[in-house]
């Protein structure tokens, strides 16, 4: 599904230079869900962005499907983008201003598709994350485990073939927690490849595969 | 898609209500000042009022005599003559009247003297422009003919010299200069460039006949075309008639030049063009108009501009977020522009009403005689482009910055 052929990534400043991952080859296959784990700082989210193509290698290159991205320009890789993956972040970057519904339709305003459509599609991705009477709501008006579940509709109501979760339970309880990795889980057993990075042991054990990252490099 | 960007516009302008409100009086108070200079420019040069049909007259204001040498320049009104002999009998237009420019008059009514402007005009004049006859009637051919002493004032002059209705004034007499006139008409006020003046009488009734001699004096001629699409031809005709015209003093003067302008071509002529050449510099004066405007909205426009990169910077997560899920830099940039456009747009609306009460204190007050505003759906036209102009201006640069903010820095930004 995702191959990353020795990819390298340096972060520049005015002064300082950090390598914050280093030759890595990983290959992510198709209906796995890997989880990624590592100490904060090793470049466990600079691997996430550059599999989500959110960020471009310095070195080396990333296949999607069979096919290199290196060349794309930026908006052959939006596209790319909006077709292929979903993201769930940490802080659920919900936009305030938009009611539940909207936030949850914003992937598919990329794409051409009428708006009974697009609103129907969301409809049914918030049902499927148990906030089927939450639609009008804007999302201060959530708990944090409600809007990481709309964070979730967003990512998957483009039907994407890979979500990409950067710690989405790092900032909910343990029950909200186990709730989102619940309907990872399902939404994982549905077909879609999920890679997700997380400090916690309990969930990457729930995962298919686990990923160490130390260094800005693949451990065993 | 508009309407997630009309929701988030909406939701954006309303979070900040301050900043919003900041924004819009910056605005406001650009396009307001914008809307008044539209707004003037329309009434003087726009076909309306007493000068509806002023899209197919010309008007000969002014012409210019070189010596010999070239040394010596003479530019002066024309003559009476002039316009009798050499335009008067022009072919091809409707008809050619003839005008004195307006001139300060003294108006004795037992103890009372009041300084009025007027105009000593023929026939042709009043079928040429529109007025609007409040009382009595308007002078014809056989007045002019028969010399007749009688007079035309506007409603304000009959108003202050015979309160009451318009009416009141039908009949009664003036003495101007010593002349003494029956007024047989009022009319509306008029503030257009050849309709301006407080009394008209017939150019016969001057005291002197001495007027019929001259080539040059204190005359405008006006030529009514049948179509506007006549005018250029006129216009050559007359360059033509104009190089025809010997002078008094032919020894003195080498060559006559005058031109038949539009309005626009005479304000041009009269501000950059210069009468030397049938070209008025109504081009010039347009762009010099349009630069001026555009430097104008320069300056609240780049002061919009570091409001709208503040306004956008708080909104790095969404960029963000938007860009993770598929937008592309265009998309983002459009969307902010969009957003931009429309709060010009609400100030533009607001800065409309305001002009439109702005202008009416100013014809409240006369800070200019007679002079009418008009808000008319061209102003606003011109208002909603003006605004439209001045959101591209302030949102395109920093929707263009803001939108080329690389993904993953702007989704740490909110972190």
């Amino acid at each position: 599904m995702i191959r990353l052929n020795k990819v390298s990534k340096t972060y520049r400043t005015d002064k300082v230079e950090t390598l914050a991952v280093k030759e890595i080859d990983l290959h992510v296959k198709k209906g796995e869900f890997v989880a990624m784990m590592g100490p904060s700082g090793c470049g466990k989210s600079t691997l996430l962005n550059l599999i989500g193509l959110l960020d471009r290698p310095g070195e080396g290159s990333i296949e999607v499907e069979g096919i290199p991205i290196t060349r794309y320009r930026d908006k052959q890789v939006a596209k790319l983008r909006n077709s292929t993956f979903g993201f769930i972040f940490q802080s659920f970057h919900l936009i305030p201003d938009l009611r539940v519904i909207d936030n949850v339709e914003l992937p598919l305003l990329y794409r051409s598709m009428p708006a009974g459509e697009r609103r129907r599609l969301a409809r049914e991705a918030l049902e499927k994350v148990g906030l089927g009477a939450r639609m009008d709501h804007f999302p201060n008006q959530l708990s944090g485990g409600q809007q990481q579940r709309v964070a979730i509709a967003r990512a998957i109501v483009g039907q994407p073939q890979v979500l990409l979760a950067d710690e989405p339970t790092g900032n909910l309880d343990s029950k909200m927690g186990a709730e989102v990795m619940d309907i990872l889980l399902g939404l994982n057993a549905e077909g879609t490849t999920v890679v997700m990075v997380t400090h916690d042991e309990h969930e990457a054990r729930r995962t298919s595969r686990i990923v160490r990252v130390f260094d800005g490099q693949l451990v065993a | 898609m508009l309407r997630n960007y009309l929701l988030t516009a909406w939701k954006v302008f309303m979070r900040r209500k301050l900043f919003t409100a900041i924004n819009l009086v910056c605005i406001v108070l650009t396009l307001v000042v914008l809307m008044v200079v539209t707004s003037l420019l329309e009434t003087a040069f726009r076909p309306s009022g007493v000068e509806g049909r002023s899209e197919r007259f010309l008007q000969i204001v002014m012409m210019r005599m070189d010596s010999h040498d070239g040394n010596s320049v003479s530019t002066t009104p024309l003559g009476y003559k002039l316009i009798e002999k050499f335009l008067k009998p022009m072919p091809g237009v409707e008809r050619v009247a003839a005008a004195t420019l307006p001139s300060g008059a003294a108006v004795y009514q037992g103890e009372r003297v009041s300084e009025m402007q007027m105009r000593r005009v023929d026939a042709d004049y009043w079928k040429i422009l529109d007025f609007t006859l409040l009382a009595g009637r308007l002078p014809n051919a056989a007045d002019d003919a028969a010399g007749r002493m009688i007079a035309v004032l506007n409603a304000t002059t009959a108003q202050r010299l015979f309160p009451g209705q318009p009416a009141a004034a039908v009949g009664q007499h003036i003495d101007v200069g010593g002349q003494n006139f029956e007024v047989v008409g009022v009319v509306e006020d008029a503030m257009h460039v050849n309709a301006f003046a407080d009394i008209w009488a017939p150019i016969s009734t001057f005291a002197s006949s001495d007027y019929r001699n001259e080539l040059t004096g204190m005359f405008v001629a006006l030529i009514l075309a049948e179509r506007s699409a006549d005018l250029p031809r006129i216009q050559r005709q007359v360059e033509q008639i104009a190089k025809g015209v010997v002078q008094a003093d032919p020894k003195k003067w080498k060559t006559t030049r005058f031109w038949a302008d539009s309005k626009l071509d005479l304000f041009a002529r009269m501000t950059v063009g210069g009468n030397e050449k049938l070209d008025s510099g109504a081009g010039l004066l347009l762009a010099l108009i349009a630069a001026a405007m555009l430097l104008f909205m320069l300056l609240p426009a780049l002061n919009l501009v570091n409001l709208n990169t503040g306004r956008i910077m708080e909104r790095r997560v969404e960029i963000g977020v938007r860009k993770a899920f598929g937008a592309t830099s265009s998309q983002l940039a459009l969307q902010l522009v969009v957003e931009n456009v429309l709060l010009c747009l609400a100030g533009g609306l607001i800065a409309l009403a305001a002009t439109a009460g702005l202008l009416a204190w100013l014809e409240h007050i006369q800070l200019i005689n007679y002079m009418r505003y008009d808000l008319s759906l061209a102003v606003f036209g011109w208002g909603m482009l003006i605004a439209t102009v001045f959101g591209l201006l302030s949102g395109v640069l920093p929707a263009w910055k803001m939108s080329r903010l690389d993904p993953v820095h702007a989704l740490k930004g909110a972190a």
